[in-house]
């Protein structure tokens, strides 16, 4: 069996890591370097608080494969589970009220708390910046730099060809599936759309519409601090995030927007957006300079779920639509495309078919 | 230790490391970046990025035009947050 992954982020790459596990024929197709897209630019939080159950499934069974996968492949993800915080202003308070009392009842340990809960997991936040939070213990923050070259070194050692700079089309002749890249054809029984932002593209290739939103989002990072911000923060109620990666650097940003034009260009509107906001809710960061700032794309499926499954073009197969979330949701959802490649079904990824 | 010869400071990484890394395949710009941290500690690269390119050029035998440079990510130089927090308030 011959299967090509458009795509070499965390979900393609986690979808041929699985297959090739399999003793499956596998080749991953990325248009620009690997970590161009989505899973190079995030910011790595994980966590299990989402509003719908087979999302919490999905990102239950991605943490336990984070912890699995980095000693099989033989990679530090620089993955600390240090809690994941959401904080809501007055006006969010019943949202996040019944998204906590939802998730409890789905068996997710988080737990709704008081501002001064969350100062004593981190002291510097400012309490008056917001009324309520929803605190999950075992979420956390992961360099999603590593998990791409884990994801990439473990695929290339069971075989699989990993072809960076490297832009694929598919076509579709009668029943046949055929990848043209490197200048080559390549036929094969399957093909993954796992390619983000630029999924629609390749969807329409095949003549299948996928119409999944694309959106933009923005992000910076501070000159490096001695690790002292334990948990990943997102504020529900002016979309400010931001955590401490390994390396120091207070990693923050803004919920994105939705955009019509596939580019990255960073903004000085959200840059100064953000320092106002974090300023209010860390007030000592003040004085901390920005190093850097880009921008990334991602794409977000109908209703705001991922888009996972078999298409009407047999052999076509969605793997896409993850919104902000790729790094919580995606190797579970690579793990469950290939259980439906090898077995012909796939519970966990049923709930998102095309 | 006197032999290491360091190429960029603020991620602490040697030549040989460099070397290391492009051995292992991270033989393009962006890869290598991604891989080792160049570039992407406190200056940005102004310190390490030529040197980068040139071991680059050296291991693989691409000239530093096809190698190219990385995306220049803004500000410049480092900027404190309560300047680009004022500025905000200014506006408004």
């Amino acid at each position: 069996m011959k299967v090509a992954v458009i795509g070499g982020g965390v979900a393609g790459l986690s979808a041929a890591y699985f297959l090739a596990k399999s003793g499956v024929d596998v080749k991953v197709f990325e248009q620009k370097y690997l970590l161009y897209g989505a899973s190079g630019r995030n910011s790595g939080g994980l966590t299990l608080q989402f509003n719908n159950e087979p999302l919490i499934r999905l990102a239950k069974r991605t943490l336990e494969l984070y912890d699995s996968i980095q000693s099989e492949v033989g990679f530090n993800f620089l993955l600390r589970k240090d809690g994941y915080v959401k904080i809501a202003s007055e006006r969010d308070e019943a949202k996040l009220k019944e998204e906590v009392e939802f998730q409890r009842r789905n068996g997710v340990n988080v737990e709704l708390v008081e501002p001064e809960f969350v100062r004593v997991l981190f002291p510097d936040i400012n309490t008056s910046a917001f009324s309520v939070a929803s605190y999950f213990a075992d979420g956390g923050v992961v360099f999603p730099w590593p998990v791409v070259w884990g994801l990439a070194k473990g695929c290339r050692e069971l075989g699989v060809e990993v072809y960076d700079y490297t832009p694929a089309n598919v076509e579709l002749k009668g029943n046949e599936l055929i990848v043209k890249a490197n200048g080559e054809s390549y036929k094969v029984d399957y093909v993954i759309n796992a390619a983000g932002a630029w999924s629609n593209e390749i969807s329409k290739q095949v003549g299948v519409e996928l119409g999944n939103k694309v959106y933009k989002e923005e992000i910076c990072v501070t000159e490096s601090l001695k690790p002292y911000v334990d948990p990943y923060v997102m504020d529900i109620s002016t979309g400010v995030y931001f955590s401490q990666s390994m390396r120091g650097e207070i990693v923050g940003g803004i919920l994105g927007s939705e955009t019509t034009t596939l580019e990255t260009k960073a903004s000085l509107d959200f840059l100064t957006s953000y320092a106002k906001r974090i300023t209010e809710l860390v007030p000592k960061l003040r004085g901390m300079a920005i190093l850097r700032q880009w921008a990334g794309l991602y794409d977000v499926g109908r209703n705001g779920m991922p888009v996972i499954g078999e298409t009407k073009v047999k052999g076509f197969i969605q793997l896409n639509g993850f919104g902000r979330h790729g790094m919580s949701l995606a190797l579970a959802a690579g793990e469950g495309v290939a259980e439906l490649i090898m077995k012909g079904r796939s519970s966990i990824i049923e709930p998102f078919k095309p | 230790m006197k032999d290491r010869k360091v190429v960029c400071r603020c991620e602490d990484l040697t030549e040989e490391e460099i070397i290391h890394a492009i051995e292992l395949g991270y033989d393009d710009l962006e890869s290598l970046k991604r891989f080792t941290g160049a570039t992407t500690g406190p200056c940005q690269g102004k310190g390490c990025l030529m040197h980068v390119i040139r071991i680059l050029s050296q291991k693989t035998g691409k000239s530093v035009d096809e190698i190219g440079v990385t995306t220049q990510r803004q500000p410049v130089n480092p900027v404190p947050l309560y300047i680009l927090a004022a500025k905000k308030g200014d506006e408004e």
